[in-house]
C-alpha cells in the first residue's frame, strides 16, 4: 500500500466520520419531523385524560405556588383541581395527577408514566384490579397521607413500599399546594 | 454462506444470549412479561438487521481505525428511529420497555455482530445473520419471560393476552415476588442456559450415534 501522508490520512478519517455522522443526523431530523408532532399530540392527549379521570368535567391551567418543588401544573375546573407531580420512587420520577375539590379531599389519582419495577412499583400505575385498588384507597383522604407502616391509612402495594410512599409524597405535595390556593 | 448453519447457530449453538452472553442487561431486565419479550427482541431483530446491512455495505468504505466510533453512530442512528417510531405507534410497548429501547445502542450484540461478521462478510449473509442472531436472542428472551413470569406473577401472556393482565395460572397469593426481581431473572437466566448446554450436549450425541450406526 502507498503510503499517505499524515495530513491526508488524518483528513481521510475526519472526513469518513463527518459524513456518516451527517447523514444519520439529517435521516434523524427527518424521522423526528414525523414523529415529533404525533409523540406531542399523544402526550398532551394523555395528559388531558389524566386530568378528565381526576377531575369530572376537566379544567384550565391556573397559576400556583408550591413548597415541595414536586408540583409541575395544576388545573382549576369547577369540582376542584388537577395537580401534577413528580415525586420520586423507586427508579426513577412517577409522574401523576392528583384531583382535590374545592374542600382539601382527594378526589383520585391518575398515573401518567412511571419507571418502576415491572410486577411490583409499576402495579401502581397498571389497569388491573391491583392497580386500581391501590389508586382507589385515596379517594376522600386529606390533610397528609402515608403507607400504614408509616402509621398512615394507606395499603401499601405488596413489595413496593418505596413506590407506594412516593404515591403518598405526590399526594401531599398535591394537598399542600391546593391548600395553600384557599 | 449456509443458511441453515447460520440458522442453527444463531438459535443455539452460537446464541447471542445463552452461548456468547451478550446483552445481559437487557435480558434480565426486561423479562418479566411476554409483551416486553416479544418487544424487546423484535425491536433488536430489526436494528441488528439494519445495522449489519448498512455496515456490511460500507465495510470497504469505513477505515479500520474509526471502525467502532462508525459503527456506533449507525446502530445509534437505527436504535433512535426505532425508539421514536415506537414513542408515536406503539406508545404501551415505548412504556413498558422505558429506557431498554435507547440502551440498545450499547447492548453488545448489535455492536458485536457489526465487528465479528458484517465487516467481514456480504451484505446479503449480514442480513441473515442480523435475522437468526435477532431471533436467537428473541426467543432466549420469550422462554426466560415465560419462566419468571409464570413463577414470579403467576401468569401467561402478560400485557398482551386477557386484556394485558394475562391467563392466570397459579392463583395470585402463590408466585413468588422474588422471580420477577433481578435475583429471579439471575437464576432462571442460569437455568436456560444450563437447559441450551443440554440439549446441544444431547443434539451432539445423537448426530454421533448416527454416524457411529452407519
Amino acid at each position: 500500500m502507498k503510503t499517505e501522508s499524515t495530513v491526508k490520512y488524518v483528513l481521510r478519517l475526519t472526513v469518513t466520520l463527518l459524513l456518516i455522522t451527517a447523514v444519520v443526523a439529517v435521516i434523524l431530523a427527518g424521522v423526528n419531523s414525523v414523529t415529533a408532532p404525533r409523540i406531542a399530540d399523544l402526550n398532551a392527549r394523555k395528559t388531558q385524560e389524566a386530568v378528565e379521570a381526576v377531575l369530572p368535567g376537566g379544567g384550565v391551567e391556573v397559576a400556583f405556588t408550591d413548597s415541595t418543588g414536586l408540583v409541575a401544573t395544576v388545573y382549576q375546573g369547577e369540582a376542584g383541581y388537577a395537580v401534577k407531580v413528580n415525586p420520586s420512587g423507586f427508579n426513577g420520577t412517577v409522574s401523576m395527577m392528583v384531583g382535590v375539590d374545592n374542600n382539601g379531599s382527594v378526589l383520585g389519582i391518575s398515573i401518567i408514566s412511571q419507571t418502576e419495577t415491572a410486577g411490583l412499583g409499576a402495579v401502581s400505575a397498571a389497569d388491573t384490579s391491583a392497580g386500581e385498588a391501590f389508586r382507589g384507597q385515596f379517594a376522600g383522604m386529606s390533610g397528609s397521607v402515608s403507607v400504614s407502616k408509616d402509621g398512615g391509612q394507606v395499603d401499601a402495594i405488596t413489595g413496593a413500599t418505596i413506590t407506594s410512599r412516593a404515591v403518598c409524597t405526590g399526594v401531599n405535595a398535591a394537598l399542600a399546594c391546593v391548600a395553600n390556593m384557599g | 454462506m449456509n443458511f441453515k448453519k447460520q440458522f442453527k447457530e444463531g438459535l443455539l449453538t452460537k446464541n447471542p444470549v445463552t452461548v456468547q452472553l451478550l446483552g445481559m442487561c437487557s435480558t434480565l431486565a426486561i423479562t418479566t412479561s411476554l409483551f416486553n419479550g416479544i418487544g424487546m427482541g423484535l425491536a433488536v431483530t430489526i436494528i441488528l438487521i439494519c445495522s449489519n446491512v448498512l455496515i456490511s455495505a460500507l465495510r470497504k468504505v469505513i477505515p479500520s481505525q474509526i471502525r467502532i466510533a462508525a459503527y456506533i453512530t449507525i446502530i445509534a442512528g437505527f436504535v433512535t428511529v426505532v425508539d421514536l417510531a415506537l414513542q408515536a405507534f406503539i406508545p404501551a410497548l415505548s412504556e413498558s420497555l422505558g429506557v431498554f429501547i435507547p440502551l440498545i445502542v450499547v447492548n453488545c450484540i448489535v455492536l458485536g455482530r457489526a465487528e465479528a461478521f458484517a465487516s467481514k462478510n456480504g451484505v446479503l449473509a449480514s442480513a441473515v445473520d442480523g435475522l437468526t442472531q435477532g431471533i436467537g436472542y428473541t426467543v432466549a428472551l420469550v422462554i426466560t419471560c415465560v419462566i419468571r413470569e409464570l413463577l414470579g406473577s403467576g401468569t401467561f401472556g402478560g400485557g398482551l393476552l386477557n386484556g394485558g393482565e394475562g391467563i392466570r395460572i397459579i392463583p395470585s397469593p402463590f408466585p413468588a415476588m422474588q422471580m420477577v426481581m433481578p435475583v429471579g431473572g439471575f437464576l432462571i437466566l442460569g437455568f436456560v442456559i444450563a437447559g441450551s448446554q443440554w440439549l446441544m450436549k444431547h443434539l451432539e450425541m445423537k448426530s454421533k450415534k448416527k454416524e457411529a450406526a452407519k
